[in-house]
């Protein structure tokens, strides 16, 4: 398994009152697969985002990633395993104005202590994957919503992460730009590239090998997906399981 | 990481300048207020070098009014070559002495009379006095002090005004209306003009016998006047003590009148070091005043940048920033205005101590010392002052930090 979480507890203390954000929770994702979480806003998506990504540290429970037992760790291993084995994409990109395209995308190296030549070098590689090679010297508020997100999948692969984390990444952009991004989640899936989305859209999950339904901080439902070996395009998805 | 610093800087040209302003002030006022105070201390210091060291000068001072009425009536002439005199009979223990005696005559050669001459007359005890040197030929000796002989020795100015390149030794020039032999030529000595000891130029003195002064450019009214009897003691600590004997001889000599003034050089650059030490304290104020100030001001745009830059910070923390690498961001980028602030102050500073230079005279010498110093003043101020803003970035949360709009 590359991520299990046991009993996981997430509460928040807001003026006061508690906030139950996961409510003993368990999930277990092995490499490879392609996870889609839906379900209504405070369901605890993105509180289960931030935990799996090492930003935030369970209130109670376990959560072991690739063999880190993540619940102990203090801040300075917690960013180190978030550098190494995690890489986020958000909805609105989250790319750093003032840097260039191909700075944004070194920024991981940089923290990891990957020496300048090395992190350019790299970089190149990554944004040729994503099919942004004449792009590198550009500022991200002059590309298009589809190409930013691109450089921010470059970005987030930057370290060749273990899991990568998805937040709405077609959210903020147009269904022809969407399914190109889809399309480039699916080959980093091929390669095997644990991916774990959350979405809304339910023709985003059909891309995925397995859809979770949370739903006040725990696991509603939790199926297996098999459609595209089904060989069905109808944009229908039939539940196994 | 440094360049992502030096990037956001740049970004905002006025708001750095505007930042680093009282860093400059600061800086500059301490690099002022060094060198003002280390030519003033070099200045003194080879003032004291002139002068001879653990000397003790006694002047004369003419009596004015109802004063000089007491002193006539009490028969004291004033300083006189008998003073000397008796102090060297009396005090065997000082190492030199000698009476000066300044003579305003004029100094010719083959009808060229160059300017801003001063004849000297002084014993042979003079030169070790004064730590002076002859280059040429020999200084004043005891027999041409004894026997008022008319000898004279050259200062190296003098001697190069009268002969050009031509040997001065055994030559002869003409001091009033008396030739006089030349038996020697001074070494150049550096001259500090201005400070708390007022200097002639000694490179243009003419020094001949006391003796001789005394006797050829008689001032019938004070035949045995000398201006000032110069007194050499072995030690430092020997000098006060030294010139409170003097002064007790004197004062039965001179029948209680106080027509002389003892004076110590290494006391009033003493004096003139505590009155040094005070200008220090107001310059060190100013400057202390103003990098608190500057570092105020730096501080308060870092957390004015830290709070624009929430989202950033949340951006960096994702990627794998752990809360020590956004502190050291931070504190990077206080530190380069501190220490670009403290460059240019560094520069302000020494053009100050070159204007006071120039517009007050004073002497200032811009020391690798105070330039080091005004470097780790800015560093300190960086990094006392961006240390709470760099914190508050490093303790921002990252997911509220990643919200934040």
């Amino acid at each position: 398994m590359l991520i299990d979480l046991q009993a996981l507890r997430r509460v928040y203390h807001m003026g006061g009152s508690e906030v139950v954000a996961l409510d003993e929770l368990d999930l277990q994702i092995p490499a490879g697969e392609f996870v889609t979480i839906m379900g209504p806003s405070g369901s605890g998506k993105s509180t289960l985002m931030h935990l799996l990504g090492c930003l935030d540290r369970p209130t109670a429970g376990r959560y072991v990633l690739d063999g880190v037992e993540v619940q102990a760790l203090q801040d300075l291993e917690l960013s180190r395993l978030r550098n190494q084995k995690v890489g986020f994409v958000f909805q609105s990109f989250n790319l750093i104005a003032q840097l260039s395209v191909s700075e944004n995308v070194q920024l991981p190296l940089v923290y990891a202590g990957v020496r300048p030549p090395e992190r350019r070098r790299r970089a190149q590689e990554l944004l040729d994957a994503v099919g942004l090679c004449q792009r590198q010297a550009h500022r991200p508020n002059e590309l298009s919503g589809g190409e930013r997100q691109r450089v921010a999948i470059a970005r987030a692969l930057a370290n060749r992460p273990k899991l990568l984390l998805a937040d709405e990444p077609t959210g903020n952009l147009d269904s022809k730009t969407g399914l190109g991004i889809m399309k480039l989640f699916e080959e980093l899936h091929q390669d095997g590239t644990t991916l774990v989305l959350v979405t809304h859209d339910p023709g985003v999950a059909e891309w995925s090998d397995r859809v979770v339904r949370m739903l006040d901080g725990r696991v509603e439902s939790d199926t297996s997906v098999r459609l595209r070996e089904a060989g069905a395009s109808s944009g229908e998805w039939r539940e196994v399981g | 990481m440094m360049r992502i610093g030096v990037k956001n800087l740049f970004l905002h040209k006025l708001r750095t300048a505007l930042t680093m302003l009282g860093v400059i002030f600061g800086v500059g006022a301490v690099i002022a207020m060094l060198s003002i105070g280390e030519g003033a201390r070099r200045q003194a210091v080879e003032q004291i070098r002139l002068l001879g060291t653990n000397n003790i000068r006694i002047h004369h001072v003419e009596l004015g009014g109802e004063a000089a009425a007491a002193a006539d009536y009490r028969y004291s002439p004033g300083l006189t070559a008998g003073d000397e005199k008796m102090l060297r009979a009396k005090l065997p223990t000082l190492c030199a002495l000698s009476a000066i005696r300044f003579l305003d005559v004029s100094v010719q050669r083959a009808g060229h009379e160059p300017a801003g001459v001063v004849v000297v007359g002084v014993n042979d005890e003079y030169d070790d006095l004064t730590n002076s040197r002859t280059r040429r030929g020999r200084f004043i000796s005891w027999l041409d002090a004894r026997y008022a002989r008319r000898v004279c020795v050259l200062g190296a100015e003098i001697a190069r005004d009268l002969f050009g390149v031509q040997d001065a030794l055994d030559r002869r020039v003409r001091i009033g209306e008396e030739e006089f032999l030349v038996v020697g030529v001074m070494e150049r000595k550096s001259v500090a003009t201005g400070g708390v000891l007022e200097m002639r130029n000694i490179n243009r003195d003419v020094y001949i016998p006391v003796a001789a002064a005394l006797k050829r450019f008689t001032d019938p009214d004070f035949p045995d006047r000398v201006d000032e009897i110069a007194v050499q003691v072995s030690d430092a600590a020997s000098v006060v003590p030294s010139s409170r004997v003097i002064d007790r001889i004197l004062e039965k000599s001179h029948r209680g009148v106080h027509d002389y003034e003892i004076v110590i050089p290494d006391e009033l650059l003493a004096q003139s070091q505590r009155t040094q030490r005070i200008f220090n304290i107001v310059m060190g104020s100013i400057a202390a005043l103003s990098l608190l100030v500057g570092g105020i001001g730096i501080m308060n745009i870092m957390l004015a940048s830290v709070t624009e830059r929430t989202r950033e910070i949340g951006i960096r923390r994702a990627i794998g920033a752990s809360e020590r690498d956004i502190l050291g961001q931070f504190l990077n980028e206080t530190l380069l205005i501190a220490l670009a602030g403290g460059l240019i102050g560094i520069v302000l500073g020494a053009g100050m101590a070159f204007a006071i230079h120039l517009f007050a005279s004073w002497e200032t010498v811009v020391s690798p010392v105070a330039v080091l110093v005004s470097f780790g003043i800015s560093a300190s101020v960086g990094v006392i002052f961006g240390l709470y803003p760099a914190r508050q970035a490093a303790q921002k949360d990252p997911i509220e930090a990643l919200r934040y709009e």
